[in-house]
């Protein structure tokens, strides 16, 4: 008979390893949610919205149309990264992008948010929840005792090795490092001769990459609804954990809030796992405000 | 090369620039001077397309400037140095200097800039991997200009570059001003520090309330009664 702490030991470790898992995804959510509020200096509130219709081109080529994964996985992410960097082209240009216009930056993506769940509602796809086909087999991994099923082990290390390359692009390359600089002084960018609309129009295709990639990645896990963009959300805790601006703040932020939320069903219940999350940003906000890396507030003079 | 013709500008309802002309030939160092709010670095920001024109027109080399992008105009050779510090605060010092190369793509070039450059302010050498947003501020204005430089431009605008440096600094970067221009770089240079920037340039604008209120050549100027009494101090 195994005693209560040999118990606690076993949930802790199952804990950790879930929380790893549905961790990583919320983490590449906070990035594609950060690097827009970075450049564009609004949230992007369509992000739930860009997730959702990246599981369902997704589905719909590997199921609708018969089309294998390995071609059907780059064929939505590119068509989610030429959708996203269209629609910063067509309509958030013509609204123009600064911080005196935030506002109506914020209600245009709320405006893609209600289109793309109209579209998805209304042309049958959203009629019926519907299951995301897995490609990797539910043959159980045992890592100390935490027990993961392949496909686990397979959306983790997917999704690190998307942050990774994500990572290597932004930090090394000439396009990353005018993403970085757009991010820390546009003024300074344009007269380095960067162009600032070119940039931020990538920076939301590669956003809405990133949402399709996490979306295919956890699609298997969910069940698929016209409201699945929901789980975005925990992209946005993620991402205020980590400071709303660092992305090794988002990073650590998804792998936090991925891990409380299975400790928490675990240990309390799974009712409460999704209180969880505010839980922990309530806590991370009272302890500091500007979040786990956030840099000291800073008021900017006029 | 560069040439303003009866450009105006403004910030919604209040005129920052009404018909402002100026002329930059190749080769010289030209002073736009004048009182804070005088429209100094407007007239600058409507060169490098941070500011729009709402009338005349803009040429460099000949060829018409203002409907231009930002980025194009750094394409086209020229390049300015803002003032009020505009760095990338948490990049590297050598990041920053890179990233002043990012209208080119000759990599070898680009190297070899980095070399000239860092043999103008061997400080920044010194600091080439810390975060520019930790150089002191006379650092900082070193590494705007060396910043600028980077993308190899034919014209330079310098914005205020004494702005806030002890004399001894302000001394350094102006006699490095002069070598670039002895090198063959034009000048365009905004300067509240009247003295210094008649001393520098062949040629010099007043500007008062956004129109010119004198040109002439420099040394005229230093001259002239009204302009001692206001800028330099009887």
């Amino acid at each position: 008979m195994m005693g209560d702490w040999q118990v606690y030991w076993l949930f802790l470790q199952q804990g950790i390893a879930s929380g790893l898992v549905t961790g990583s995804i919320y983490a590449l959510l906070a990035i594609a949610i950060v690097i827009i509020f970075k450049t564009t200096d609004a949230p992007n509130f369509a992000a739930g919205e860009i997730f959702m219709a990246g599981a369902y081109i997704a589905l719909y080529l590997l199921i609708f149309s018969q089309i294998a994964y390995v071609i059907a996985v780059p064929v939505t992410l590119a068509i989610t990264f030429v959708f996203s960097a269209l629609f910063y082209r067509i309509v958030l240009r013509r609204i123009g992008v600064s911080p005196a216009v935030a506002v109506n930056v914020v209600i245009a993506t709320l405006g893609l948010s209600f289109v793309l769940k109209g579209i998805v509602r209304n042309t049958g796809f959203g009629d019926v929840p519907r299951s995301f086909p897995a490609v990797f087999g539910a043959d159980t991994v045992q890592i100390g005792d935490a027990v993961l099923t392949t496909q686990d082990v397979a959306v983790f290390a997917l999704a690190l090795l998307a942050m990774a390359i994500f990572f290597v692009f932004f930090n090394y390359t000439r396009t990353g490092r005018a993403m970085r600089a757009v991010g820390m002084n546009p003024r300074a960018a344009a007269l380095v001769g960067i162009d600032l609309h070119k940039t931020r129009m990538l920076i939301w295709g590669l956003s809405g990459l990133l949402s399709a990639l996490a979306a295919i990645l956890i699609a298997p896990k969910i069940l698929m609804t016209a409201d699945m963009g929901i789980v975005v959300i925990l992209g946005f805790a993620a991402a205020i954990v980590g400071g709303f601006t660092s992305l090794p703040g988002a990073v650590v932020g998804g792998l936090i809030i991925g891990i409380v939320e299975n400790l928490v069903g675990l240990f309390v219940s799974t009712r409460a796992i999704v209180v969880a999350p505010f839980i922990v940003i309530m806590l991370v906000l009272a302890i500091r405000p500007q979040g786990l890396f956030g840099g000291p507030v800073v008021i900017k003079k006029v | 090369m560069l040439s303003i013709r009866n450009i105006s500008a403004s910030y919604g309802r209040v005129a920052a620039l009404s018909r402002v002309s100026l002329d930059a030939p190749a080769g010289a160092i030209i002073a736009l001077l004048g009182a804070n709010g005088a429209g100094k670095t407007t007239t600058l920001n409507c060169v490098s397309r941070l500011v729009n024109i709402t009338e005349g027109e803009i040429l460099f080399e000949g060829r018409r400037i203002d409907r231009l992008s930002s980025d194009e105009v750094v394409r086209l050779g020229i390049a300015q140095v803002p003032e009020g510090r505009e760095i990338f605060a948490r990049m590297s010092v050598r990041e920053n200097l890179e990233i002043g190369a990012h209208v080119r793509r000759d990599r070898h070039g680009i190297a070899a800039d980095l070399e000239r450059v860092c043999g103008y302010f061997p400080v920044l050498r010194q600091r080439f991997a810390q975060d520019a947003g930790t150089l002191s501020g006379g650092e900082q204005q070193m590494l705007l200009i060396a910043r600028a430089l980077m993308a190899r431009p034919r014209l330079l605008l310098l914005d205020e570059p004494s702005l806030g440096l002890s004399p001894l600094l302000v001394e350094q970067i102006f006699a490095i001003i002069r070598q670039l221009n002895q090198e063959g770089l034009t000048i365009l240079v905004v300067e509240q520090n009247a003295r210094l920037a008649l001393a520098v340039s062949s040629y010099a604008y007043i500007l008062e309330n956004g129109e010119i209120a004198f040109e002439g050549p420099s040394a005229e100027l230093a001259q002239n009664d009204r302009v001692r009494q206001a800028y330099l101090g009887g």
